[in-house]
């Protein structure tokens, strides 16, 4: 299952050089100590841009819900349809949210609740992206 | 040879939005020749038969697109069609449900379609 | 004249403001609406510009006023959430130039302004106050009722209007290309990973049966009794191009888009426009219409944390909402006759009901209450507009059903189970929206 390629942004080129590498990296306000995700230009409580890093996380999280997306409006991923589509929640913290395929677990299989791990995989233009799965 | 032909609706036959060019004509006459026939479309399986019954067609099923397994699975036939316009609707469904498929302007001077009313 | 976004300060977005200042201030006498298709034809004619200026003629003269009276005119300059005029492709001159222009040629075609509508208009020749309410509908009523109430303008026109293209929803631009920008592939809603538009929703609603112990098919009621109020409802989609019914059969065989939101649970977009005008209760006292108060609006912009809201983000809100609303009206959730929130996706329409706590519903409860008398004819109508489930996607049915109940001109769809004096109606989403509490009477 191969997503669009993805061209990093000024916004989040430190999220995708970091995946290319093998890291998860996300953003954190270090005036809040607070993470984020989507990565924004400010820190969506103090609305500062002052304080934004980066920080590496512990690549561990839980399935929070999930979706069988049957009717895709993404034309390179019609071809793979019906496919999971979950919601994971970070382990480093619960309130952020990352979208997985979770590769290996079998359509409207999904176990709800159970710990993921993260992994990389290519996109179409070799650009990595995070993505998550089952941990045995 | 059995033959089982599903069709699409929208796009496919005249009656759908937009209309298609399979007339319900060759359709009805299709069906008289001794073709399981019906079809599969997005439309509410209840206004599906409200089109079978309008144009006096005895339709042997009305399914949603993702039935044609059911279809095939409740139907034995030697062969199954279904036509359609959409990519990824039409044709994907039916190819991972095991039938032939064809666009309506390539099945439109298929054989299997143009038979005479009273088989013989 | 330019035309600027409505400021913040017009929308109440927040608890302990109060009862409205302008309540029972401001009324909605004139309702149009253009005649709706599923796509644009390609011709002058049948323009969306053309569908806005139906729309608000029949409005004006559903009043009764002369358009040299009408003062304001609010509008969402935003004519699609999902068919984008394709890049590259030649704009049709000769549709174009039918018109008279603004430097924007896609302007009454993929995008409406107000000094479109005003060149095109020229009856509108007292107009001096514009502004747009982005969004919504729902938005651009509650500028328009917070500008009148302001003095801003005093007979005041409100539009929305939709344009649909060739194509399916969604599904060209950004979609069809092979490489998407970062900001993009990490974004909510449509992203790198192919979520369809219910998929937040069809999530929250997975979430809230496994939560509250309910399942899909329990929506079958619902959707019924929205499609049987649509095909009442003769300006919309459905009565006027397929009056069928949607049985509980069509509905639990329907196909998936994005489990567990299937085919029916998502609106069909279309083309159609609508209108509204708005005047000072005082003006409307001897109008030609009974007056349908506006009693306050009140405005969600709740936000999740992450990606996509969590049910608890949403119940919270919603019930936050709903305290705003009736904050704002001085009343309780008993005053409330019929709801008409919002339903395009079919499967949040239960998350507002449920932080309206109509009928004294909480958390959970609105499933089993589909499978109870929902009807116009009942004594707890749920959603008597049918909304964009039961008339396509316009985001205003949910309005004009509002106002045409109390005014006694909802025909065939008059609620009989209950005596019409109090409705809310808005949206769009459970996270973000803007709603009006509508009355037969000021106070």
């Amino acid at each position: 299952m191969v997503k669009q390629g993805v061209v990093p942004d000024e916004l989040t080129k430190p999220h995708f050089d970091a995946a290319n590498e093998g890291r998860l990296e996300m953003q954190n306000c270090s005036a809040c100590n607070r993470l984020q995700n989507p990565p924004m230009p400010t820190c969506s409580q103090c609305k500062s841009a002052d304080n934004l890093e980066w920080k590496v996380m512990s690549g561990k999280g839980k399935i929070y819900n999930y979706g069988v997306v049957y009717d895709c409006p993404v034309r390179l991923l019609q071809e793979d349809q019906p496919f999971n589509l979950v919601v994971i929640t970070l382990d480093d913290d619960p309130g952020i949210q990352m979208y997985s395929h979770l590769p290996g677990t079998p359509v409207d299989d999904v176990p709800v609740g159970a710990a993921v791990e993260v992994i990389f995989e290519e996109t179409a233009n070799g650009q990595k992206v995070p993505e998550w799965r089952v941990v045995a | 040879m059995a033959i089982l032909i599903s069709f699409d609706i929208d796009g496919t036959l005249e009656v759908g939005d937009p209309p298609g060019v399979l007339t319900m004509e060759l359709v009805r006459k299709t069906q008289k020749s001794g073709i399981l026939v019906g079809s599969c479309s997005d439309r509410p399986i209840s206004g599906q038969r409200a089109i079978w019954e309008k144009h006096g067609i005895a339709y042997d099923f009305a399914v949603s697109k993702h039935q044609l397994p059911d279809v095939k699975a409740k139907f034995e036939a030697d062969v199954y069609y279904h036509i359609g316009d959409r990519e990824d609707l039409d044709r994907q469904y039916a190819l991972a449900a095991g039938f032939e498929f064809f666009w309506p302007d390539e099945a439109v001077s298929e054989p299997w379609l143009n038979r005479d009313a009273d088989p013989k | 004249m330019t035309t600027e976004n409505a400021p913040v300060s017009m929308y109440r977005t927040t608890e302990g403001m109060g009862v409205w200042e302008h309540k029972g201030k401001v009324a909605a006498v004139g309702i149009g609406h253009s005649p709706t298709t599923r796509r644009w034809d390609g011709t002058a004619e049948n323009t969306m510009g053309a569908n806005s200026i139906f729309a608000l003629r029949q409005a004006i003269e559903d009043a009764g006023v002369n358009p040299a009276d009408i003062d304001g005119l609010v509008l969402d300059p935003v004519t699609t959430t999902g068919a984008h005029w394709p890049e590259g492709q030649d704009i049709p001159m000769d549709v174009v130039n039918a018109y008279n222009q603004t430097d924007d040629p896609l302007d009454g075609i993929a995008k409406l302004s107000a000094e479109w509508i005003l060149k095109n208009m020229p009856e509108l020749t007292n107009v001096k106050f514009t502004m747009y309410g982005m969004g919504c509908m729902s938005h651009a009523i509650v500028v328009a009722a917070q500008a009148v109430g302001e003095g801003r303008t005093h007979t005041c026109l409100v539009l929305k209007s939709w344009h649909n293209l060739e194509g399916r929803y969604n599904q060209a631009g950004i979609s069809a290309t092979d490489t998407v920008p970062g900001t993009f592939a990490v974004s909510p809603g449509r992203t790198l990973w192919g979520a369809p538009g219910s998929y937040g929703t069809a999530l929250q609603f997975a979430e809230y049966c496994r939560k509250y112990g309910k399942s899909h098919d329990m929506m079958a009621p619902f959707m019924a009794n929205s499609r049987r109020n649509g095909l009442m409802f003769p300006e919309g989609y459905w009565a006027q191009h397929r009056p069928e019914q949607l049985t509980a059969e069509d509905y639990v065989n329907a196909r998936w888009i994005a489990k567990p939101a299937n085919l029916f649970d998502n609106d069909i977009p279309i083309m159609v426009s609508g209108a509204y005008l708005f005047t000072t209760a005082e003006r409307a006292k001897d109008m030609k219409q009974k007056p349908v108060y506006i009693l306050n609006h009140a405005s969600s912009r709740g936000s999740q944390r992450s990606i996509l809201p969590t049910l608890d983000e949403v119940e919270k809100e919603t019930a936050e909402t709903g305290r705003k609303i009736y904050e704002g009206a001085g009343i309780t959730p008993a005053d409330l006759s019929f709801e008409n929130m919002y339903d395009g996706f079919a499967l949040f329409h239960q998350f507002h009901l449920e932080g309206l706590r109509f009928r004294g519903m909480q958390n959970g409860d609105a499933l089993d209450f589909y499978q109870t008398d929902i009807s116009i004819e009942g004594p707890n109508p749920v959603l008597p507009s049918g909304g964009n489930i039961g008339s396509g996607r316009s985001r205003f049915w949910m309005h004009t059903d509002c106002i045409q109940q109390i005014q006694g001109r909802a025909g065939a769809r008059a609620i009989t189970g209950v005596k019409p004096e109090i409705g809310v109606s808005g949206g769009p989403m459970p996270m973000g929206g803007n709603f009006t509490v509508w009355s037969a009477t000021p106070d």
